[in-house]
């Protein structure tokens, strides 16, 4: 079952699609993968055994992945060992498991050519399709701590900074023509101290090269509904994003344009202008 | 004084990772290491930042030569392959692997379980002094390696050269 287990406060490192479980489960906007838990599965889950680490932790057990930490060659490291899909066709799973893990590979790699902070690939099993990352040790994700900051009563307005850095990295990462696919509050993860707005991006499973405004709009609007949905009460927040994003970015202008034209669609919208 | 490391994916799999200083006989050591008479791989550890760059290598060596898909034609010069950034072999074995005039000489041993690797015999064989791992960091010749691996500054100021290394040896052929 994809029942997504929190490990309370600690790193996370999801994967494509799956639901945060810290907040709201239903009101996450991200691409949705699997159904969270809802209705139950006609098999049992296939066999993922866990790799054989020593330190071996079970971060994540999601629709497409389980995730796990562990030491790595002497390294602390995150694996994400992909869940085979039995339904699919064997040839085709085959090809969409090796297609999805290189996919997250070049992405975090084109993502350190650029100076944007990703997690280090370790190692790619081609056997499994599975990745071996680094691991942020000691990292938040930026949804707990928003949610850490507006439990503990403290002002909005104090995370203003830090929506700002997100909007500066996230016009860094579209300049690339680096789509992301799965922008959500817990695949952005806080370095310690978290004071230095040390921001790293993770979980490119759903990530893809492509330098159309519509792509990037979209990367954007699938953000804004996981942001305001996740986080009540945040809509000056974002806007603070996407105006350093504006700024930050210089291709940023058909870029926001389009997102405008993204939220006239969609569901329960009308489908005038 | 050298690393011994058991590969967790691997567990009958143990590398080990000696370093030796004023070395004279390098010469004779890489005709031995073409032949296939020296059970290791021969480094040139200006070009190794981390015992944990060589980790990377042998654990992706290994991986390929258990499912048969090796680019080289045997283990060792696999692990020098993977050290490579790019797909050309003999490239890749002239900038880590060792030449003639080298005076220091990082080897690497994969052993398996069942059949115990002598470390002494691996020794004798070198005119060298063999020294700690931790001298390792003197040899390296960080711009030479900043130039082979196509390091870029902005990558630099972001992360550390290790990472940045190890992430393009591991997706290397994914690209």
């Amino acid at each position: 079952m994809a029942a997504a287990k929190a490990d309370a406060g600690s790193v996370r490192s999801g994967m494509a699609g799956t639901v945060c479980p810290a907040v709201d489960e239903a009101g996450a906007a991200g691409p949705a993968m699997e159904e969270a838990g809802a209705a139950g599965p006609v098999e049992p889950e296939p066999e993922v055994p866990p790799p054989p680490l020593p330190g071996l932790q079970l971060v994540r057990q999601g629709a497409e992945a389980h995730v796990y930490r562990g030491l790595f060659l002497g390294r602390a490291a995150v694996a994400k060992l992909r869940v085979p899909k039995r339904y699919r066709h064997p040839a085709l799973e085959e090809r969409l498991s090796r297609r999805r893990t290189a996919q997250e590979a070049r992405s975090l790699l084109r993502c350190r050519r650029a100076g944007i902070s990703a997690p280090a690939v370790y190692f790619v099993d081609s056997v499994t399709n599975s990745i071996y990352l680094e691991d942020i040790v000691d990292s938040v994700t930026v949804q707990d701590h928003i949610n850490s900051v507006q439990r503990s009563g403290n002002c909005t307005s104090s995370l203003v900074p830090l929506a700002e850095k997100m909007g500066e990295l996230l016009a860094r990462m579209h300049d690339e023509d680096l789509i992301h696919g799965d922008l959500t509050t817990c695949n952005i993860l806080l370095r310690p101290p978290t004071e230095k707005l040390d921001l790293v991006l993770i979980d490119f499973g759903l990530s893809f090269i492509s330098g159309l405004p519509e792509d990037k709009g979209v990367d954007l609007y699938v953000l804004e509904k996981a942001f305001l949905s996740t986080h009540p009460d945040t809509e000056a927040l974002f806007q603070a994003l996407l105006k350093t994003y504006a700024a930050a970015s210089k291709k940023s202008g058909p870029v926001i344009k389009r997102l405008d034209e993204v939220r006239l669609r969609g569901r329960k919208r009308s489908m005038i202008g | 004084m050298q690393v011994t490391h058991r590969l967790e994916l691997f567990p009958e799999h143990s590398v080990t990772i000696l370093l030796f200083n004023r070395v004279g006989n390098a010469a004779a050591l890489r005709k031995k290491a073409m032949e296939g008479a020296i059970e290791g791989a021969l480094i040139n550890p200006v070009m190794i930042v981390d015992p944990f760059q060589i980790l990377v290598a042998a654990n992706k060596a290994v991986h390929l030569h258990k499912i048969g898909k090796m680019k080289t034609k045997s283990l060792y010069a696999e692990i020098i392959f993977s050290l490579s950034p790019n797909n050309n072999i003999s490239d890749a074995f002239k900038k880590f692997g060792i030449s003639d005039s080298d005076t220091a000489v990082l080897i690497v041993l994969v052993v398996d379980r069942e059949k115990p690797v002598n470390l002494e015999d691996i020794a004798s064989q070198v005119e060298g002094q063999q020294v700690s791992l931790d001298e390792l960091p003197q040899l390296t010749d960080t711009d030479k390696v900043k130039k082979m691996y196509k390091i870029t500054p902005q990558e630099e100021k972001m992360n550390t050269l290790l990472d940045s290394i190890v992430c393009r040896m591991s997706t290397k052929d994914v690209l």
